[in-house]
């Protein structure tokens, strides 16, 4: 049983089955406590009694911040599942456009978000639209994949039932897809709801003048460990609370769990009329990304100065007097990143699944593993980079392990999910061998993990993106992410531009890339998932 | 020209033929004619395209050639009128809908009254009495096959199309459906079209049987049953019962042979 669906079991058992869960809950605080006791002078680390007397004692600035990073981050969610909602129903009633939408929203959704910050705050000015459109932007995508996914989750007699009867596509989405698909959405809505906190608070990074990003901030540079800690604990545990409501909702209306999303991987192209298809995707994609970016300013009407069409930003990387200078610069920067971006992604792999792999062979530490999958599952990572700071320093260490932290976590869900999925009656073909866990893990878990290992990975690339910019914004003041922070407070809006094309279109790549590999590997082990 | 409101239709395939993408040939070119109020089962060895054959007249698939009349009119015609209902392998319910809501999914598909009076009394004739509101996750297979026979029924359909509807149950089970849902369409007259790949259960059930060859599918027997109705059991042990599942079980080996000659020469 995946942690998520121990969840959502019938509240029967619920409470035999909560109990290792509450067990592991109490260990994790008494073992915080303990370490901020330990290191108190070291003044990095908070333990949760200094945490709960500062909450106590600020409660009504906390209160306030909580609410207006809340309504934005409500309004971001609702906004961002719509438009996923939206995209995904385009693409199902017009599958010719399923291409340029995914391409159109994966690279959408590989936007900086310290980058588009800035940008937005620059078109919204200083009120909430920069929060709730980041949330939104947080949002969609984890919304759209699993949504795409579900939608097509139903057995095609299901779909010659309702043609027999004479009737169409849409009486097939109302009455088969709608519902087949509710799992796939509410899973992919309980991923989303920590993000769309994520999403508003990073918003609030960039300038704005309430809620609990403009608290952290305020925290990180008064060096306040107990207000930082105590920040990133309410984020944490708003984002459980809304993971389990949203999880409490889904078994009131579901029969069954929602099930581990893993966003279906793409066929690798083969044959020349694959490659030109593909080809095709890849321009068109392109163009509607180029068109809406013009459309988009010219709909919005800003100054030429802050706003950067495509044209522009050519004209910066290569026709500029200074282009040799700005292409010079963008380059050493992601050299920078990129040494501290790529150790940390494949140690977040190597963790989540190393540890994914050690909990199966070690039955004992489920209970643990399942409390810690719950709740790392649904924390909006990225908003307690203070504390890494703070506990790792602003170096190069902070940022790898902030980086391997943020892909770690869905990682190990993935991954354990992937190894009990191992089929039953080859495992009973192994036992039948006497062969040990060992053995089993090699021969059958591990090739049943490799689509879960591959999902994860892919998903993980913007993610680590998003991390390692975020770090080099607020804390290191090397890399993209900074250069990016100090074009936006400087007003080279060109820069600023360049880097949101050029890390985008890396994302983008490191994406694709990671998907080419996986559909190389899913070929000789999960042919089904190509299929 | 539209389908006669009052009776079953004659089904007529004119030099029905498909060939998948690919190449693969399912079904060569074949005349066939079903007739009205009949059960004519399509029996032959696996893959040999007897389901193809029956997904094109459902409308669920398009032949590569040939045309099909269905009373008359071609099967987009009849599909749009909910005229024909298919119970495929697999009872294909949705999980979310009680017995009562999938029967009620299909007179909501074929825009028919729900009448919930009658919906009660064909799941009283399947025998899921008590079932109503049971998902189909908590019944058994032949429960389910039941359910998905009466979701079928319930549009009262003047052409019943049944691909292995008992395929996925057990041999008793599929004993008790064959002697207990046939009543249901043969008192309505309707036409039906059974494809099964066992014998016993086409002499079982129908009134003609068409042996069809290996892939690609073309008709080596076309064989009468003529037993006497309501058939039960017992008449599996009459002679002229396993006459004809002699005659169709010979029928299949010469297809067979024809297609596939034996590898060593006697």
């Amino acid at each position: 049983m995946t942690a998520l669906q121990a969840t959502l079991s019938a509240p029967g058992s619920q409470a035999r089955r909560s109990l290792p869960a509450i067990l592991g809950l109490v260990g994790v605080f008494l073992i915080w406590e303990l370490a901020a006791r330990a290191f108190e002078d070291a003044f990095v680390l908070a333990g949760p009694s200094d945490v709960l007397a500062y909450l106590m004692a600020n409660q009504a600035l906390m209160g306030r911040a909580l609410m207006v990073t809340l309504s934005n981050a409500a309004i971001g969610f609702v906004l961002g599942n719509l438009a996923a909602v939206l995209l995904a129903l385009i693409a199902l009633l017009w599958p010719r456009s399923e291409s340029v939408v995914t391409g159109l929203a994966l690279f959408v959704f590989c936007l900086p978000l310290v980058a588009t910050g800035p940008i937005l705050r620059v078109f919204f000015g200083p009120g909430e639209w920069p929060q709730i459109l980041l949330a939104a932007l947080a949002v969609y995508y984890t919304t759209l994949i699993p949504l795409l996914v579900g939608l097509r989750a139903a057995p095609a007699t299901w779909f010659d039932l309702v043609r027999s009867y004479g009737r169409g596509r849409f009486a097939a989405l109302f009455h088969v897809r709608m519902m087949a698909s509710l799992p796939y959405f509410v899973a992919g809505l309980q991923i989303a709801a920590p993000a769309a906190f994520l999403g508003a608070m990073v918003g609030e990074f960039t300038g704005a003048e309430r809620g609990m990003g403009v608290l952290t901030i305020r925290a990180m540079r008064a060096l306040d460990v107990d207000m930082t800690w105590a920040l990133a604990s309410v984020a944490t545990a708003v984002a459980i609370l809304v993971y389990l409501v949203i999880g409490w909702l889904a078994r009131l209306v579901l029969s069954d769990a929602p099930p581990v999303i893993l966003a279906a991987p793409r066929a690798s192209v083969s044959g020349r009329a694959a490659v030109w298809k593909s080809t095709v995707n890849i321009a068109l994609t392109v163009g509607v990304v180029l068109g809406v970016w013009w459309g988009a300013l010219a709909v919005l009407d800003v100054s030429p100065f802050f706003a950067k069409g495509p044209a522009d930003v050519f004209d910066a990387l290569f026709l500029a007097p200074d282009a040799a200078t700005t292409r010079a610069t963008l380059g050493s920067a992601l050299i920078d990143t990129s040494v501290l971006l790529l150790p940390g992604y494949f140690a977040g792999l190597l963790a989540g699944a190393g540890l994914a792999m050690l909990v199966v062979l070690v039955p004992a530490l489920t209970g643990i593993a399942m409390t810690l999958s719950i709740a790392l599952r649904s924390v909006p990572i990225v908003t307690t980079a203070p504390l890494v700071v703070l506990l790792a320093g602003r170096g190069a260490v902070g940022t790898i392990v902030l980086v391997a932290v943020m892909v770690f976590f869905p990682t190990f869900v993935a991954c354990l999910h992937g190894l009990r999925q191992a089929p039953g009656q080859v495992m009973d073909v192994l036992h039948s061998y006497a062969a040990g866990p060992i053995l089993q893990l090699i021969r059958v878990r591990i090739p049943a993990m490799l689509p879960a290992f591959f999902a994860a990975a892919r998903m993980s690339v913007p993610a680590s993106v998003l991390a390692v910019t975020v770090v080099e914004w607020l804390a290191t003041g090397n890399g993209i992410g900074s250069l990016m922070a100090v074009s936006a407070s400087l007003s080279d809006y060109d820069m600023l531009w360049s880097s949101v094309v050029l890390v985008s279109l890396l994302s983008s790549l490191g994406y694709a890339a990671v998907g080419a590999i996986e559909s190389r590997v899913l070929r000789i082990y999960a042919p089904e998932q190509l299929a | 020209m539209a389908l006669d409101p009052t009776s079953p239709p004659e089904v007529i395939c004119t030099g029905l033929a498909k060939t998948f993408d690919g190449g693969l040939d399912a079904v060569s070119p074949t005349t066939l004619r079903f007739a009205a109020g009949q059960t004519t089962a399509l029996v032959g060895p696996s893959g040999c395209g007897k389901s193809t054959i029956l997904r094109m007249i459902a409308g669920l698939e398009t032949p590569s050639a040939g045309s099909i009349s269905i009373g008359g009119a071609p099967p987009a015609e009849t599909l749009q009128k909910a005229d024909l209902a298919v119970a495929f392998q697999d009872p294909s319910l949705l999980p979310w809908r009680s017995v009562r809501g999938n029967i009620e999914l299909a007179l909501g598909l074929a825009r028919r009254p729900i009448v919930p009076e009658e919906v009660d009394q064909l799941i009283r004739m399947v025998g899921l009495d008590g079932f109503a509101e049971t998902r189909p996750a908590e019944l058994s297979g032949g429960m389910r096959q039941r359910a998905a026979i009466a979701r079928a029924l319930a549009t009262q359909p003047k052409l019943l199309l049944l691909d292995e509807p008992f395929g996925a149950v057990d041999e008793l089970t599929r004993q008790q459906l064959a002697q207990d849902l046939p009543r249901l369409w043969e008192a309505r007259g309707t036409t039906t079209l059974l494809v099964t790949h066992s014998v016993q259960e086409a002499v079982m059930l129908s009134d003609r049987i068409l042996v069809l060859s290996p892939r690609p599918a073309a008709v080596v027997a076309d064989i009468s049953v003529d037993l006497p109705r309501p058939r039960d059991p017992e008449l599996a042990r009459d002679a002229a019962f396993t006459t004809l599942v002699d005659d169709v079980f010979s029928a299949l080996s010469h297809g067979m042979a024809q297609s596939h000659p034996p590898l060593v020469a006697q």
